[in-house]
């Protein structure tokens, strides 16, 4: 198709030029043959134009169709990297998860002896509270005296202190039965 | 390729400008009608440059491509005719 669009170009330029700058116009046959070479150049570069606008529309024809074979070979690609990377993703989380699982586990497991110290302070206290009101109560039942028994109980020798004043309180609520 | 063809175009009608003149050189009548083709041909590029806006509007092509078409048609004219006559 390209050499005889080459063809009928070169045709179409050498019927046009030669018979018109080689012959004479003023011939009669001479004439009569400038005008059909007129005429065949005139057909062969009107042939010569169609073809030419036929594989010029044929290439872009051609070109869109590479470009969309380009562009769906790039998606596809895209598309498969996604999908691998979305896998990847999952085989990681899948493999994170226990150790998540562990971590989040060993955290509760540490929130739990955090809060048991406080727990068994509170506990402990209060069994010291009642064992101390126990004892007082048991001291008092024997007989003794209130110094004695808050120096017993409490550690703490008759006097003006503080910490005397305390144990005197507690004493007495226990005494009332407050606790 | 689009190029080539429109090349190729240009050539016909260079080839068509001088075999108008080649049939205006037959006869005293045949230049009188070609001379009046070619006057005629002359109004209506002249009109289809003052008019290019809606012109373009109703062929529906852009006016870069209408002026290209309206330069090319004077210029094979040209080139035609003028290979015709000084050969």
């Amino acid at each position: 198709m390209l050499l005889k669009l080459i063809v009928l170009s070169s045709a179409s330029l050498t019927l046009w030029l030669v018979p018109l700058v080689g012959l004479d116009k003023k011939v009669g046959w001479h004439k009569g043959i400038q005008g059909a070479s007129l005429c065949a150049a005139l057909a062969c570069a009107v042939s010569a134009g169609n073809i030419a606008r036929q594989l010029a529309d044929e290439s872009e024809i051609q070109e869109l169709k590479t470009r969309a074979i380009k562009a769906d070979v790039e998606d596809e690609i895209a598309t498969e990297v996604y999908v691998s990377q979305a896998q990847r993703q999952q085989e990681a989380e899948a493999i994170l998860n226990p150790v998540e699982r562990l971590e989040r586990a060993l955290a509760l497991s540490c929130e739990d002896e955090d809060s048991t110290p406080n727990v068994q302070n509170e506990i402990q206290a209060e069994d010291a509270e009642e064992r101390r009101a126990e004892r007082v109560l048991e001291l008092k039942a024997k007989g003794w005296g209130k110094a004695k028994i808050i120096l017993e109980v409490w550690g703490v020798s008759k006097g003006g202190s503080q910490k005397y004043k305390d144990a005197e309180t507690l004493y007495e609520r226990l005494i009332r039965g407050e606790t | 390729m689009r190029a080539m063809y429109l090349a190729n175009y240009f050539v016909a009608g260079c080839i068509a400008s001088s075999l108008l003149g080649w049939i205006a050189s037959l006869h005293p009548m045949a230049f009188r009608a070609i001379a009046f083709l070619l006057v005629a041909l002359g109004i209506v590029w002249t009109a289809a440059w003052l008019l290019d806006y809606s012109l373009s509007q109703f062929l529906k092509i852009s006016i870069q491509q209408l002026q290209a078409v309206l330069v090319s048609v004077i210029a094979f004219l040209i080139i035609g005719l003028g290979v015709f006559l000084c050969s």
